[in-house]
């Protein structure tokens, strides 16, 4: 299958490590709305495929639609008929995966399957609100397994193209979008999905190599005397051949250290203006409450 | 993303963010072509592979092209507003599929309590112009007058 065929290219030393580790947090799969995949369909969190690289989504569809037929469809979101891959991504609004045997609700015909997923349930067209539940939660999400993130990851992406092409429509025909607080909740969701992967990377990495960062770097200094993180790149030449970057300076001169200080005087002069005025407000609620400064004073 | 020289591995994003609207044509098309706003780093190669990967669509063909959003409406600051660029793809599907956009806004029938709003909205407005216009007993002239 293409998921194990493309294990990632550069990433053969992370892989066993990886794959251990998915196996581990691998059983506790979604609140019901992610469906028992088939055992070992998918081996990594990551697998190979090229930009796209949603790793033969086309086979992940069919044993999800396979796995469907096996355990009998969802009732609800499936109802008019559309495609197996039909996980209703916020996730608070959903039902439990109860094995109810209704194959009719399975669309079949492989005409415009695809396309449709860019349409919401045509049950919705022409509503003026849509009910979604709420937005996943960075807690929620560090519970789930890598797999269970992946594929939650492409649900969310579908359904963010699903609303983006249901506001062009909306702004097309005049009329308001029903319920754009959804595309809100997907790219929130989409968000703490890429912190949480981010997180688990970092460890990963620091465990095996003992770099928190993914690119090298140094602290250097520009022109202007401010110290930044400098990251490595990659280029097809040195950088003693790249006459463009040559022109760049890392250093200051002497009589930058003026402005330094002037801009160091701004820097604290703000900081400290934000503290008193924090004081006079929490003096001023302490006056109108007292049981606040009670409570302060207890604390301290 | 890392350099690509001749014989190098072959770039593999894992969760894409990349966007992919479908729009309904402008201008008539070809039964089977859809029209799609998609993010302007994408190539044809990569609208390909994503239609095919993540939506299980066969593609025969795609043509893109960058829709350049004018810059000439002013605010009240009187500075610029841009309209953003975007790209537009046009996908030919592949197997002799065809795609028509369907109509997302369909008449719906309106439950009573929308009803009984719009009859009250209605009432309102008429009496609202009845008052604007004036008594017709005193001849059309405005309340503004007499007692």
């Amino acid at each position: 299958m293409a998921a194990i065929a493309g294990t990632g290219t550069g990433a053969e030393p992370a892989t066993p490590l990886a794959r251990r580790w998915v196996k581990l947090s691998g059983h506790h799969l979604g609140k019901g709305q992610i469906l028992h995949s088939p055992s070992g369909a998918w081996h990594c969190g990551r697998g190979g495929g090229v930009m796209a690289a949603a790793v033969g989504m086309a086979a992940l569809c069919r044993r999800l639609t396979a796995a469907l037929r096996l355990s009998g469809a969802r009732p609800g979101p499936t109802a008019a008929g559309l495609p197996g891959l039909t996980l209703n991504p916020l996730h608070k609004n959903l039902v439990k995966v109860e094995p109810v045997h209704q194959l009719k609700f399975l669309h079949t015909s492989l005409s415009r399957r695809g396309l449709e997923e860019f349409f919401d349930d045509p049950k919705n067209w022409g509503e003026k609100t849509v009910k979604s539940g709420d937005a996943w939660n960075i807690k929620q999400l560090r519970a789930k397994s890598s797999e269970d993130l992946h594929k939650l990851w492409y649900v969310l992406l579908k359904e963010k193209n699903m609303l983006l092409t249901l506001e062009q429509e909306s702004k097309r025909q005049l009329k308001p979008m029903p319920s754009p607080e959804r595309l809100e909740k997907v790219e929130k969701s989409m968000k703490n999905i890429d912190l949480v992967v981010k997180e688990r990377e970092i460890a990963l990495r620091l465990l095996q190599t003992g770099h928190e960062k993914p690119v090298p770097g140094e602290w250097r200094h520009d022109f202007l005397g401010r110290t930044y993180w400098y990251t490595y790149k990659e280029w097809p030449i040195p950088w003693y051949l790249n006459k463009k970057h040559k022109k760049r300076r890392f250093y200051y001169l002497r009589h930058v250290n003026h402005f330094i200080r002037l801009r160091l005087e701004k820097f604290l002069r703000r900081k400290a203006r934000k503290q008193n005025l924090e004081r006079t407000r929490r003096k001023v609620l302490e006056r109108k409450f007292p049981h606040l400064a009670a409570k302060s004073q207890s604390q301290q | 993303y890392p350099l690509f020289q001749l014989g190098g591995p072959q770039l593999r994003i894992f969760r894409p963010n990349f966007f992919m609207l479908a729009v309904r044509p402008g201008v008539p098309q070809p039964e089977d072509t859809v029209q799609f706003r998609v993010s302007m780093e994408m190539t044809k190669v990569d609208i390909k592979n994503y239609l095919e990967k993540i939506y299980d669509v066969p593609v025969a063909a795609v043509r893109t092209r960058i829709q350049y959003g004018a810059n000439n409406k002013r605010n009240h600051k009187n500075q610029r507003v841009k309209k953003p660029d975007y790209k537009v793809a046009y996908v030919q599907l592949g197997q002799g599929q065809t795609f028509q956009f369907p109509n997302l806004f369909p008449e719906k029938e309106q439950d009573t309590e929308t009803r009984a709003f719009d009859d009250f909205k209605d009432k309102y407005m008429e009496r609202e112009k009845q008052r604007q216009k004036g008594d017709l007993r005193r001849g059309g002239v405005p309340d503004w007058f007499g007692l």
